[in-house]
């Protein structure tokens, strides 16, 4: 069942206040956080969230495709370590 | 011909019609870049075996391929599930900012406000985006590959030139 349009979209409110300080200040720093179940609004993007994994913080740099996914959907908790021989990746 | 002078192109799904041709997914961003290949490398028993190609079609992620001298569809059968591998010299070179996360290990980071932070130790692929994982005195540090923190590459003294987000590097060196 999903969540009902009413309530809005979760964002954890410590979250939200941190994002919209940097947005009016138009600063890119970046907003470490827990909150893995936020969604990502579009106020969002250009910003680089650390997102823990609960291991460590993943740098998530926030762009208009991730707009309506979590946080946590960025920052996976199991390692994948893909195909071995794969080299045809990269950033073309 | 080594492995690790190769790279993983895809592998052979099933055979296609009854004249020998098999059909193959290729695992690569763009398989159009590989229209003109003239071999393919199986993996047969952990070797590298190559077998010649009379004609390739390309659709999407997929191609259809007729292997010189193979002509029934029992040899092809022989060749369904094996991996494929293309010599590294097959990949398209990419210029100016643009890389391949296995080339780049080695390569020095430096940062425009901390100057050298070390070299990449490898790339960390997450959905929807890849990190360089570097160690800046002894603790972990990963900086997301976007346009944005990614200033320069240079290729020749393998190093990149990042602009950090405010405040990355602080978190690991802090936790």
């Amino acid at each position: 069942m999903s969540r009902s349009l009413k309530k809005g979209p979760y964002i954890h409110f410590k979250l939200e206040k941190k994002i919209m300080d940097n947005v009016e200040s138009g600063k890119k720093s970046v907003i470490k956080t827990w909150s893995r179940a936020s969604m990502i609004a579009p106020e969002f993007v250009g910003q680089t969230i650390a997102v823990h994994n609960g291991n460590k913080f993943i740098p998530v740099y926030v762009t208009e495709n991730m707009v309506g996914h979590k946080l946590g959907e960025f920052s996976p908790t199991r390692i994948f370590r893909g195909h071995a021989g794969k080299k045809d990746k990269g950033k073309k | 011909m080594k492995k690790d002078d190769c790279f993983y192109f895809g592998k052979v799904i099933k055979t296609h019609g009854i004249k020998g041709e098999i059909s193959i997914r290729i695992d690569s961003d763009n398989p159009s870049d590989y229209s003109d290949i003239k071999f393919i490398l199986l993996e047969i028993n952990n070797k590298l075996i190559p077998f010649f190609i009379d004609s390739l079609k390309i659709n999407q992620n997929k191609a259809y391929v007729a292997i010189q001298d193979m002509k029934t569809i029992e040899g092809a059968m022989e060749l369904v599930g094996y991996e494929i591998y293309l010599p590294l010299d097959q990949l398209p070179k990419l210029i100016g900012n643009k890389f391949y996360y296995h080339e780049v290990p080695g390569f020095k980071v430096i940062d425009k406000t901390y100057g050298l932070l070390g070299t990449i130790d490898r790339v960390l692929e997450y959905p929807n985006q890849a990190v360089f994982q570097v160690f800046y005195k002894d603790k972990e540090v990963l900086i997301p590959i976007q346009d944005e923190v990614i200033l320069k590459l240079n290729r020749k003294t393998k190093t990149f030139e990042i602009d950090a987000p405010e405040g990355l590097i602080d978190l690991y060196l802090n936790s």
